[in-house]
């Protein structure tokens, strides 16, 4: 019964924690360049109605993903205009973002409130895999390709951020603009493209709703998860593998607060994840601030040449 | 009546952030069915319509005090969420356009995703814009409509959900509590574990009435089953809704009745195999296979009466005080069905026929023809059934309605106590 619930929860955890993790890892690469994107939100609800209606018009999922990607790039590419090119203020921008295109999502969306897909993207059980005790039913039962495409998603984030060069500029831009101009690096450009690299993540996100959670169209389908994956960004301080066990943490907690109800009081368990954030920001802080964790240092600054940061 | 748990909850979601969907939804809120007259950039022209207008309005109120003509009705409802919820303010929403469609005369309107906070001001713009006719639909609007009510005296309030009324304000609702016993019945007779599984949205009395009037079906049919309740603590939350029933399917569950706004218990469901009921709107596109019944509503029923006696002139705006509606299946207000027309989805016809029940006069009958004796007994006027009449004892012990007794509508309304077939937290407890 132990072993049952351990696995369930694990198992539950990931399908819950695949968007968190999609999308918090296209907030690290936008962070880890010094761009805050609080626009999540509305990302991922229009990849979510992007991917919906392609899939349901054309019944192609490969398409509906690329879609719903393109869909997060486009309103991405307008923050990154605001936030890097025009200079303004990150946070009005991404907050108008999210509001915006949750409205717009919504709008889009309107003729597609309860109409099932014919064709969603359905779990599956991996070969062999699914038959190793405790790790099969853990991981590789009844689960979605997007998951493991999540999975997968961090450790390519970490290999070109940790491992490459591009990453080595691209979190010099965010750690010192100034120094990485002065390298020869072009400043806007990178962070324009990290930020267009998070749209297209949220709208992957997005679309694992729409398309294979659910699968279901339906207005405010991210019902705030734009938000928990900025949280979890930051108990994942920046990194996109510790991003991983962060996400699983939440899920956990999300599905043990159901699975738990008649032995916990649920309120406790409701509140656990967000008291967990709290108790992990209280602990960088006290850890000695944004320096001491990883927190980019030029994060949610403009960057002009010439200017003292 | 426990007011934090009110139905303004439907939209937004308290587990996870909602402030920037609100603001976004409240951006679009306002929005009407006609289009108004564009406007003339003639000024002379505009003065002239105004005085005109004034003209007509002086005319149409003095008109009105002899007689409301049909085509003088402009009903405007006030929706909690989005009519894109597919859930409690889409069923409004269906309610409106029935409505209109009965009583072609008439004018409607609507705005969506109303806060509580801001129903009088709302109201202020809908009677401005020229309703004589405001009917909210939330529990929580009960506040501002009375204060609107009072400031509006000439204009007809109805308050779907709510309790307290006035010269101007009636009350409507349309109840599933009968509907939830049928599909108790029809729970109980397909569950092979003995676990028949119900999301909840609060533990408010109404949730708590449906879940009661369920397990008492459950029990009826299989004596031996319980019925597990987990609760969402939201109206709206998907996610929650889909983690809730694969918690309750690791715990053995096989049949799920919820009250969430989405179809995702009965998608997750029915990706397992296991049956389900639709909530409100018909939900059977999502699970066709697996929708055994569900509990259906027809807002448009109460609302087609009330607006024809609004124009028929039994209901003015001084006579509202006692009219109250508590509709069930024999006004057609509610059905038994996965969609409407499909009572019991033909799916689970055979298993249930082949289940069988003996009935207190010692008769043997399936489940099958039992939920359709129910609910024919249930149609007729007076109903010859009521699934609380007593000897019905709480999940402590205790004798809650004695034999022979049927409760009263205000005693439903604030039922507090858990059947004892019923297993999981239950807040405010007896």
């Amino acid at each position: 019964m132990e072993l049952e619930l351990l696995t369930t929860t694990l198992a539950r955890a990931l399908a819950f924690g695949t968007p968190l993790l999609l999308a918090a890892l296209g907030e690290v690469v936008a962070e880890r360049a010094g761009v805050v994107n609080l626009g999540m939100e509305g990302m991922m609800m229009l990849g979510a109605v992007a991917g919906f209606i392609v899939a349901a018009a054309t019944g192609s999922l490969p398409l509906a993903l690329l879609v719903a990607m393109l869909a997060g790039v486009a309103v991405a590419a307008l923050h990154g205009v605001i936030a890097t090119f025009l200079l303004a203020n990150q946070f009005v921008s991404g907050l108008a973002i999210t509001i915006g295109g949750v409205g717009l999502a919504n709008l889009l969306g309107k003729e597609w409130v309860g109409k099932p897909l014919a064709a969603p993207m359905l779990p599956f059980d991996v070969p062999v895999l699914s038959d190793i005790p405790l790790l099969g039913p853990a991981f590789f039962t009844r689960q979605y390709a997007l998951t493991y495409a999540a999975l997968v998603l961090a450790l390519v984030v970490w290999l070109v951020l940790f491992r490459s060069r591009p990453g080595l500029t691209l979190r010099t831009v965010g750690e010192s603009p100034a120094a990485a101009d002065a390298a020869g690096a072009n400043v806007r450009r990178v962070r324009f493209l990290a930020v267009l690299v998070g749209g297209a993540m949220a709208g992957l996100a997005g679309a694992y709703l729409s398309l294979a959670y659910r699968p279901a169209w339906g207005e405010n389908i991210t019902n705030g998860m734009g938000w928990i994956a900025l949280g979890l960004t930051i108990l994942a301080l920046w990194h996109p593998l510790r991003a991983v066990p962060a996400a699983l943490l939440f899920g956990a907690f999300f599905t043990l607060s159901f699975r738990l109800q008649a032995v916990l009081p649920p309120e406790l368990l409701t509140l656990l994840p967000y008291l967990v954030t709290v108790l992990a920001l209280t602990l960088i802080a006290w850890r000695g601030g944004r320096g001491a964790v990883g927190a980019p240092e030029a994060l949610g600054l403009p960057y002009r040449r010439g200017e003292r940061e | 009546m426990n007011i934090s748990y009110d139905r303004r909850r439907r939209v937004g979601g308290g587990r996870v952030g909602r402030g920037a969907s609100d603001l976004a939804v409240m951006a679009r809120r306002y929005r009407e069915t006609r289009a108004p007259a564009g406007p003339t950039s003639e000024v002379f022209i505009m003065r002239f319509a105004r005085q005109l207008a004034v003209l007509a309005l002086i005319t149409v109120f003095y008109g009105a005090a002899a007689q409301v003509s049909e085509t003088d009705v402009k009903a405007c409802w006030l929706y909690v969420g989005p009519v894109g919820d597919y859930g409690f303010s889409y069923a409004q929403d269906l309610g409106r356009k029935a409505t209109a469609a009965d009583l072609p005369g008439i004018t409607t309107a609507y705005v969506e995703a109303v806060a509580e906070a801001d129903v009088e001001a709302t109201v202020d713009q809908l009677v401005a814009d020229g309703c004589n006719v405001v009917l909210g639909t939330s529990f929580g609007f009960g506040d501002g409509l009375l204060a609107a009510a009072e400031r509006y005296p000439d204009v007809i309030f109805g308050h779907a959900t709510g309790v307290e009324r006035a010269p101007n304000l009636l009350t409507y609702m349309a109840d599933f509590y009968q509907v939830y016993y049928v599909n108790g019945l029809i729970a109980g007779g397909l569950s092979s574990s003995g676990i028949v599984g119900y999301i909840g949205a609060f533990p408010i009395p109404e949730v708590k009435r449906h879940i009661d009037a369920f397990a008492i079906g459950v029990k009826e049919a299989n004596p031996d089953a319980k019925v597990v309740v987990r609760w969402l603590y939201n109206w709206f939350d998907p996610a929650g809704a889909k983690e809730a029933t694969e918690a309750l399917i690791a715990d053995g569950a096989d049949v799920f009745a919820f009250t969430e706004d989405t179809p995702t218990v009965a998608q997750t469901a029915a990706a397992h195999g296991y049956p389900s009921f639709s909530h409100y709107a018909s939900m059977l596109p999502y699970a066709p296979d697996t929708i055994a019944s569900g509990q259906l509503v027809n807002w448009g029923v109460l609302t087609t009466d009330i607006l024809g006696k609004v124009i028929d002139g039994t209901y003015t705006s001084t006579n509202l005080q006692d009219v109250d509606y508590f509709w069930l299946l024999s006004q057609g207000a509610v059905e038994v069905g996965a969609e409407p027309g499909m009572v019991i989805n033909p799916a689970y016809e055979e298993a249930l026929k082949e289940r069988t029940v003996e009935l207190a006069n010692g008769d043997r009958l399936s489940v099958y023809d039992l939920a359709l004796l129910r609910i024919e007994q249930m149609s007729s006027d007076p109903v010859a059934f009521d699934p609380f009449t007593g000897p019905v004892y709480d999940r402590k012990g205790n004798l809650v309605y004695a034999a022979g007794v049927t409760p009263s509508v205000a005693e439903l309304l604030g039922l507090q106590w858990a059947a004892d077939n019923v297993e999981g937290p239950w807040e405010g407890e007896p």
